[in-house]
């Protein structure tokens, strides 16, 4: 039993040899503690002091035909088309107009259809082509999203001239109306007299005017029918009762037409004369309403307002930094695990270890637990330092919070052993780590959304420690949610698979002798 | 090839049975069997790329023979226990420091990895003592200098106290005043009873061991005491005869039917022959004898102790001979 303890003791012993002597080689590297914290934040406070959450302002030289309407209306339009478009004129010459664009001058050149009219009677639509010098792919993209947006606020302003029309034509209608209206008083007047005659006679005239209040109301209507339509308000909409109204109105007119007036259905006519005249009532108010709305809101209906449901809206630092904190704590733990063994082997001390009474279960627990404990301390800094100087917030529990850190570390330290074994040179490690830096900074999500990789890449994503550290820590400090425990799980996994992995080549390099 | 004539008689610590080693099908090491007594100073000499580093890796378990059998501790080096591990000591070709430890970090981490108490302190100032680094305990092991760097490369190889010590080549790039000093330390680890298995390609440094071995081109050539191995290079012990006048042929002549003399050769000078007889200790007093008989006038008569370098170069050329 005392046999026992005391091998067991030893085994203390040469574990905790590792710990001391790895925490002495980095306490001897202040330099390199200063970087690591204060690194990332400075990085983090120069980035959220300079970020800038809105799109690019693009300088915009149009090019048209001079002394066209066309012309003229970019003049006077194109200035007013968004914040993002800041308008640099506009040129007859597109070669010049394109050499500035390649000098830099200008950001986007929008060259005006040559004849659009003639485009638009020929059943094709109208191109205005976009010239731009970006070699970012992101960057043309957003060219192309802006280009489609301007040319969707041209079209709009376009419909929107059109409903002016309509509506300066349907106030025109009110005289017709004016007039229909005088006829059904006349009608009701002869009724009354009961002088047929002159009843047909300004019925007829009142037909008439109907037909015309009919053919003129039609065009104006045309537009708000089908804004009505598209917009989904059902069969209660304006256009259909002013049609339908219209309707009613020529159908009571033409039986009254087609009837003869006798003493028995003369309080009839008289009734549905009554009746078409407060049709005309009806359609005058309509009408009213129709051109009293505002044409931007018949040809622009919706509008959004988006509205978080989250409990903060982080600003970019604070939306950043998890993933700072998540990548570089990675990027530190395989750096340092990925150089550990690496520099074993050059400083001869691995011969010694072989020879020496020390196992690999011992090396390992020794090295796993000092570099965890840098990690940590760092972590713990640069958390502390982004929460309270930075401002992010902490929504979840900080316990929650170090245990996403724990695992995150030790999965990494994983890679970084694995890298350390498989390398026979510092050199080769640094190569290896600064791949998997690369690999983590473009398939983690760090600088994109996940969502923007397709399958099986996205998958991928899941090989990397990174990736859970970013959905977790955002998870738990943006979010104040608790860990996913399948994504802790899996992470966790990982790294007791690597650290196998791990124990088992160390094993092979140390313990065995089979060579 | 193990010559039989070991002066004393002593348990064997190491012992070796036709071992070869491999690599790739390049043989780098080739039939070796060897023993060593417990207690002794074994040198194991040969010059660089000769299966020095090689024969003691197999000794510590390091390698594993391709063929033959290794016995130390009277166990299997690749099947050493922990406790086994812990009997021995062993200071590689290569530097094998923290250069960003102290002397005293250094020193206590090789502590730990041989499961040394915590309470240490004082065997660690001991064995500073000993390689006389104990004023340099706080500086980083990069400030030291070569020899010094060396020094606590011993320091740490004999920390945890072990009976059996390799050192693979602890004297190479070490200025001769260190050099003689690291052999002090030697014999002195000898007289406490510890065994040391020493390579080396400083043929002189044969002199201060017991035992040495002799290996070229991953052959063993001969394994013997240092003055047997002179005897074994020339066929003899050499005495140098410096008469006043110069010998002539006939006197010459006679020297070499001497009975007790093997050969002579006469040097340029003509004043000076050099004699290989069977043993110095009793042939010189007859050879004066005969010398006065003859009358000749001589300046002096002394035993040569030739150069382990020159041992060597007669050692190796013998071996081409016989092969």
């Amino acid at each position: 039993m005392r046999n026992f303890f005391n091998a067991l003791w030893k085994v203390f012993i040469r574990t905790f040899a590792f710990v001391r002597k790895e925490v002495f080689l980095v306490i001897r590297q202040p330099r390199l503690l200063l970087t690591l914290v204060l690194g990332p934040f400075l990085i983090l406070l120069i980035f959220g002091l300079g970020y800038r959450n809105e799109p690019p302002i693009l300088r915009t030289l149009f090019v048209a035909q001079p002394g066209t309407q066309l012309e003229e209306q970019i003049q006077a339009y194109a200035p007013t088309l968004g914040a993002q478009l800041a308008f640099m004129g506009v040129t007859g010459d597109q070669n010049a107009a394109v050499q500035r664009l390649r000098q830099g001058d200008v950001d986007l050149v929008a060259v005006a259809p040559e004849d659009a009219a003639a485009a638009i009677q020929a059943g094709q639509q109208a191109e205005f082509q976009l010239y731009h010098a970006e070699i970012d792919p992101l960057q043309a993209s957003y060219m192309s999203y802006v280009g489609e947006i301007y040319i969707d606020e041209v079209n709009r302003r376009v419909l929107q001239a059109m409903t002016i029309q309509g509506q300066a034509q349907a106030e025109d209608l009110q005289q017709n109306l004016q007039a229909a209206r005088e006829s059904t008083q006349f009608v009701k007047q002869s009724l009354r007299a009961g002088n047929e005659s002159a009843a047909r006679q300004h019925f007829s005239e009142l037909s008439n005017n109907l037909d015309e209040v009919s053919m003129a109301v039609g065009a104006s209507l045309a537009v708000m029918n089908n804004v009505e339509e598209t917009v989904g308000g059902g069969t209660d909409r304006q256009a259909n009762k002013i049609m339908s109204l219209l309707d009613n109105m020529q159908a009571l007119s033409s039986e009254m037409e087609n009837t003869q007036m006798t003493d028995s259905n003369g309080s009839q006519w008289e009734a549905q004369v009554e009746e078409i005249d407060a049709d005309l009532g009806e359609l005058e108010a309509q009408l009213e309403t129709f051109t009293g709305l505002a044409p931007e809101l018949i040809v622009k209906p919706f509008t959004t307002r988006a509205q978080s449901i989250a409990e903060v809206q982080p600003n970019a630092t604070s939306f950043y930094a998890p993933a700072v904190i998540a990548l570089l704590l990675q990027h530190l733990a395989v750096t340092i695990a990925a150089l550990s063994i690496v520099h074993e082997r050059n400083f001869g001390t691995l011969e010694l270890f072989r020879v020496s009474p020390l196992s690999a279960g011992e090396m390992l627990v020794g090295k796993y637990l000092s570099y965890f404990l840098f990690g940590a301390v760092i972590a713990a800094v640069l958390s502390a330092l982004m929460h309270f100087v930075l401002g992010v917030p902490m929504l979840g529990h900080w316990v929650n919070y170090a245990l996403v850190i724990a695992v995150l570390l030790f999965t990494s330290l994983g890679i970084g052993f694995v890298i350390s074994l498989v390398s026979h040179s510092d050199s080769q490690a640094v190569q290896y780590t600064m791949i998997a830096l690369l690999v983590s900074v473009f398939f983690s999500g760090f600088l994109m959304s996940l969502n923007m990789l397709v399958e099986p890449v996205r998958s991928l994503s899941w090989g990397i420690p990174t990736t859970y550290g970013i959905v977790l820590l955002r998870s738990i400090a943006l979010r104040g949610g608790y860990p996913d425990l399948l994504l802790v799980g899996v992470l966790a996994m990982i790294g007791l698979v690597l650290c196998l992995l791990v124990w088992w080549i160390s094993r092979r390099l140390i313990a065995n002798t089979n060579r | 090839m193990i010559d039989e004539e070991i002066v004393e008689e002593k348990e064997n610590i190491i012992q070796t049975y036709d071992i070869s080693k491999q690599f790739n099908g390049t043989t780098a090491v080739e039939a070796v069997s060897l023993y060593v007594p417990q207690g002794t100073i074994f040198g194991f000499i040969g010059p660089s790329g000769s299966g020095k580093t090689t024969t003691i890796r197999m000794l510590t378990g390091y390698y594993q023979p391709t063929s033959g059998e290794v016995r130390v501790l009277g166990s299997s080096p690749e099947k050493f226990s922990r406790s086994e591990r812990e009997r021995i000591g062993y200071l590689p070709q290569s530097f094998g420091l923290y250069p960003n430890l102290t002397v005293w970090e250094n020193l206590n981490f090789a502590a730990s990895i041989y499961g040394l108490p915590i309470a240490r302190h004082e065997r660690l100032k001991e064995i500073l003592e000993f390689v006389e680094l104990d004023q340099e305990r706080g500086k980083l092991a990069n400030q030291l200098s070569g020899g010094m760097q060396r020094r606590l490369n011993l320091a740490a190889t004999l920390v945890h106290d072990p009976e059996l010590i390799f050192l693979d080549e602890p004297t190479a790039g070490v200025d001769p005043v260190l050099r003689r000093k690291f052999w002090d330390h030697f014999q002195a680890l000898k007289q406490q009873g510890r065994t040391l298995f020493v390579t080396t390609q400083y043929v002189a440094e044969a002199a201060y061991c017991d035992l040495v071995g002799v290996i070229d081109r991953g052959r063993l050539v001969i394994v013997n005491t240092p003055s047997m191995l002179r005897y074994r290079a020339y066929g003899g012990d050499l005495v140098d005869l410096h008469t006043v006048d110069p010998l002539g042929y006939d006197s010459l002549q006679a020297i070499n039917a001497l009975p007790f003399v093997l050969s002579a050769v006469q040097q340029p000078d003509q004043h000076h022959v050099r004699l290989v007889v069977k043993e110095a200790k009793t042939d010189m007093p007859a050879m004066l004898d005969w010398v006065r008989e003859r009358g000749l006038q001589i300046e002096a008569m002394e035993e040569y102790l030739p150069p382990f370098d020159d041992v060597f170069v007669e050692l190796v050329k013998k071996e081409a001979e016989d092969a």
